[in-house]
């Protein structure tokens, strides 16, 4: 067997690879990635200098006697242990949860893992469409920035009303987000579908015009700038008009109000892919476009309203965030956007899927902060385990996208090739 | 002649997809310094049967002989060494490069000791080719500047450039116009007096009639004849490509024909080039009527389905359903009024492969009752719909779970033709109903078809099966290059007359059918 068909029948068996072995893929992906990154702590605090050493490692010595002469035991010293590391990426991001589950570094984790599972969504809904949005994030500050200036002038009126203010202005608020990100995902759709537009360039030009936009919009007082303010951003909004604490601090910018909305819009996506005739058309144009225009569904309105419900997901996501974490509208916000193409891949594109992805995501990135606060690990070096695993766990899926899309390319896929005994090339 | 003077041989070669025998123990011989022809229409097994030939598919079973030497091909480098090049139907070649730069890419003179590429050295070689065989491009043009025809040419330097001895060219005359199809043929007569050998395929009889020495063709994956091409007839060879198995008797009813269901008038319509595929079309099909088209695959049968089913815009003329035009209604309200389609290539759009067939059950009806409502679908109704059709149809395994892509071909097919016919539809279009299936579900289908002729719907049949589209058709039409060549009797027509309407020739007395419309009868 050549290297090339070798390599071949390797990607296809990732690509037709069911779902149990999907999961052990990914386990071992996980387990896989700690070891190397294992490695890389050590050399690294091979390399680092220090007082005394966080880890040292007992090797026997007629591995290195042989070479220098000397004590049975070598024992060598590492500025950084890793499994405490790893041991803080993981279990510190959760905290006390048995004792105490309402501490700050699980309520991290958590408002991490509702605003991904948001972005996440959207990315996924636009790739089962067969669309490719690289433009979650735009459409993630498009919404926030448009959730956090019209409640500024929106949620005043509502002032007096306590509780009843909050009912009827948050769901306002994500309303509000969900018809900003909404249409700033429509228009690359519209382009695509009536100009022939390559999504995953206009989305990721749109993504830049986003943040210009909103810069420009918050960096001076005559327009929307909180005057008080020397950063670039909105005044806060009133508090009744955020989404309340409940049993977490309010200081840890938690809500399980939040999550629990993100949990039910997940399980919503999954029921419109699953169970509705929009969900059935916007499958099908993903998976075979030529059979989906067969049955009927119109392609070019499928792709607008998939991008629009896309956009629209991250734009509820840059409400959560503006209402659940920030208060009012700063620029600067975070690539959630990104990392929601990342939890997407992650999830397979399957909306449930995306929860779990999502709340790896989070645990990652606030166990990233209790390893920073607790060791003298440098925070690149957290960096680089965390995309490490990310790297690594994500790939199989990334390579099953792109060999799903890819595999026309691939002669030797015997059951692609079944359907193009003419070659794959109609012949007039 | 003895075995080592052909350049090719290719000896019972059998390539196996799951589900599909792409070829099944096909010959080939190709003498040296000859043009070889490989004959067949869409999904006959040439392009498979030729990559395997190039090393890009390996052959379940079978033998490979160049120059008298049996080979094994693991990959067209393989091929390329022994001297097989391939010129695909799509070029292979960078825009923005020069002629000569996309000839030579990959095998560039070097020098100073191999780090630098010599320019001067492929140029001198390109040129130095070209005039050999009398090929008129100049090599410091860029490719994206030259036509179409130009670039078929440096695609067969290319292989030149190579080494090649034997060439393959791919439906070589599909994307170029008539004169340009002209200076190709020189080109092989120029490079087969110099020795080289050609291969070329193509479902145009008249090509490979005119520009071949030897025709081989194929039909459904197997060969079915090698002749010399001046030693047989157009017919000979549109019956060859067709075929002509008699086993099917149909019994036919009488059936009182009503009002006409489907109207075309005047249908022009083009292919994805923008090339006209159809011209100028007008029939009709009446209630209670099987209206068939016969003729060889590629004469615009399919483009003509398409814009009958709503797939494809047409350029002028009009297509009225039930007395109301639909020209430019979209395919959902086409199929809302009552319109059934068993499309040709059911692996790419009748079926979604990665789909099970419950799912697939009710691709079409996924917004129509029963299935839906209010957005909703309802997946027990629609198990049990998918589950009629497994049972109806004799699909198998009978498993309404199971995914498309794990079925056979022809239980595909089955399962296609299931879901249309039960739509209770007003009109069937049926592109090739019976391709692939077993001779026992051909009968069930045509049964089918005969009962819902019977109840007065209307059936517009496209097959390549003469004795199916005769033997269901009311009144059959003969389309050849996008025209309808005459409406005929298809219980008078014999099968010489038919064969002459299929190559474009136009029979003295020809029995036609009663006209609906005169002038849509031969201009």
């Amino acid at each position: 067997m050549s290297a090339s068909e070798k390599a071949r029948s390797v990607f296809e068996r990732i690509v037709t690879a069911s779902g149990v072995e999907r999961l052990l893929i990914s386990l071992s992906a996980l387990v896989l990635s700690i070891l190397i990154g294992a490695v890389i702590i050590l050399a690294a605090g091979r390399m680092a200098d220090c007082g005394t050493a966080a880890y040292r490692l007992a090797l026997p010595g007629s591995l290195i006697t042989q070479f220098t002469g000397g004590s049975a035991v070598v024992s060598m010293g590492f500025c950084y242990d890793p499994i405490a590391v790893y041991d803080q990426l993981f279990l510190g991001a959760l905290g006390d949860v048995v004792g105490n589950p309402t501490n700050s570094q699980f309520a991290t984790t958590l408002a991490e893992t509702t605003v991904l599972a948001f972005s996440g969504v959207a990315v996924a809904v636009a790739f089962r469409a067969g669309v490719f949005n690289i433009g979650a994030q735009g459409q993630l500050v498009v919404g926030a920035l448009t959730t956090a200036v019209t409640l500024l002038f929106v949620a005043p009126v509502f002032g007096g009303l306590g509780v009843l203010g909050t009912i009827v202005v948050l769901p306002l608020g994500l309303l509000l987000g969900a018809l900003g990100g909404g249409l700033y995902g429509a228009l690359p759709g519209a382009l695509k579908a009536y100009a022939d537009a390559n999504e995953v360039i206009t989305t990721i030009m749109l993504n830049f015009v986003a943040t210009a936009v909103a810069l420009y919009l918050v960096n001076d007082a005559s327009r929307f700038k909180d005057p008080e303010s020397f950063a670039n951003q909105t005044e806060v909004l009133p508090e009744f008009s955020r989404f309340p604490s409940l049993l977490f601090r309010a200081r840890d910018d938690f809500s399980l109000v939040a999550l629990g909305v993100a949990v039910l819009t997940l399980v919503g996506v999954w029921y419109l892919l699953t169970r509705t005739s929009f969900g059935y058309d916007l499958r099908t144009s993903g998976i075979q476009p030529e059979a989906a225009e067969y049955g009927g569904v119109d392609a070019d309105r499928t792709i607008v309203s998939s991008m629009a419900l896309s956009g629209a997901l991250a734009g509820v996501g840059g409400a959560v965030y503006v209402l659940m974490v920030l208060g009012n509208f700063q620029t600067g916000i975070p690539s959630y956007g990104f990392d929601g193409i990342t939890v997407s891949i992650l999830a397979g594109n399957n909306p449930l899927g995306v929860g779990f992805a999502a709340f790896l995501f989070g645990v990652l990135k606030s166990g990233s902060i209790v390893v920073q606060v607790g060791s003298d690990v440098p925070p690149e070096l957290v960096g680089v385990l965390r995309g490490l695993i990310i790297l690594f766990v994500a790939m199989p899926e990334f390579f099953r996208m792109a060999g799903r899309r890819f595999d026309s390319l691939l002669p030797e896929r015997d059951d692609q090739a079944a359907v193009a005994t003419d070659g794959g090339v109609r012949n007039e | 002649m003895t075995d080592t003077d052909a350049a090719v041989r290719l000896e019972s070669i059998t390539k196996r997809f799951p589900g599909v025998v792409a070829n099944d123990e096909v010959d080939l011989t190709a003498e040296r310094g000859t043009v070889h022809a490989l004959l067949g229409e869409n999904g006959a097994g040439k392009t498979t049967l030729m990559n395997v030939l190039y090393g890009l598919y390996q052959p379940t079973a079978g033998r490979i002989v160049v120059d008298g030497e049996e080979r094994a091909f693991g990959s067209p480098r393989d091929a390329i060494d022994a001297g097989v090049g391939m010129i695909h139907q799509h070029f292979m070649l960078v825009d923005t490069m020069t002629v000569t730069e996309n000839i030579a890419l990959g095998n560039e003179p070097r020098k100073f000791g191999g780090l630098v590429v010599d320019h001067e050295a492929a140029r001198r070689d390109v040129v130095e080719l070209s005039e050999r065989y009398g090929f008129d491009v100049d090599p410091d043009q860029r490719v994206e500047d030259v036509s179409v025809g130009v670039q078929q040419r440096v695609e067969i330097l290319k292989a030149l450039y190579r080494g090649a001895d034997v060439l393959i060219l791919d439906e070589p005359t599909a994307v170029l116009t008539p004169q340009e199809v002209e200076d190709l043929f020189a080109v092989l007569e120029e490079l087969t007096d110099q020795g080289k050998t050609i291969i070329f395929i193509t479902h145009k009889l008249g090509e490979a009639m005119h520009a071949a020495d030897d025709i081989t063709v194929l039909r459904d994956g197997k060969h079915v004849g090698s002749v010399a091409a001046d030693e047989t007839t157009r017919d000979e060879l549109a019956e060859l490509m067709v075929g002509r198995e008699v086993v099917l008797e149909i019994e036919k009813p009488d059936v009182e024909t009503g009002d006409e269901v489907l109207g075309v008038d005047s249908l022009t319509v083009t292919d994805e080039r923008d090339v006209e595929a159809v011209s100028d079309v007008s029939f009709a099909v009446r209630e209670g009527e099987v209206f068939g088209i016969a003729g060889v695959d590629g004469n615009g049968q399919a483009e003509l389905i398409e814009a009958v089913t709503g797939l494809r815009t047409p350029e002028t003329g009009s297509v009225t359903f039930e007395g109301e035009s639909v020209t430019w209604d979209s395919r959902r309200d086409r199929i809302d009024a009552g319109m059934a389609y068993v499309p040709e290539d059911r692996q790419e759009r009748g079926l979604v492969m990665e789909f099970d067939l419950v799912e697939n059950g009710i691709l079409g009806s996924q917004h129509a009752d029963p299935f839906a409502s209010g957005g909703r679908i309802d997946w027990g109704e629609s198990r049990a719909h998918a589950e009629d059709i497994v049972d109806e149809y004799d699909v198998r395994p009978p498993d309404a779970d199971a995914e498309a892509v794990s079925l056979s071909g022809g239980n595909q097919q089955k399962f296609v033709v299931g879901r249309e016919l039960e739509r209770d539809p007003r009109l069937v279009v049926a592109t090739h109903p019976t391709r692939g299936v077993d001779v026992g579900s051909q009968e069930f289908i045509h049964d089918k078809l005969l009962d819902l002729r019977a109840d007065g719907r209307g059936v517009l049949l496209v097959s390549s099966k003469l004795d199916e589209v005769r033997g269901l058709s009311d009144r059959l039409a003969v389309m050849h290059d996008g025209e309808l060549m005459a409406v005929v009797d298809p219980d008078e027509v014999s099968e010489e007359q038919l064969g002459l309407l299929m190559a474009g020739e136009h029979p003295e007395e020809v029995p036609r059918a009663d006209a609906v419309a005169p002038e849509e009868v031969e201009p």
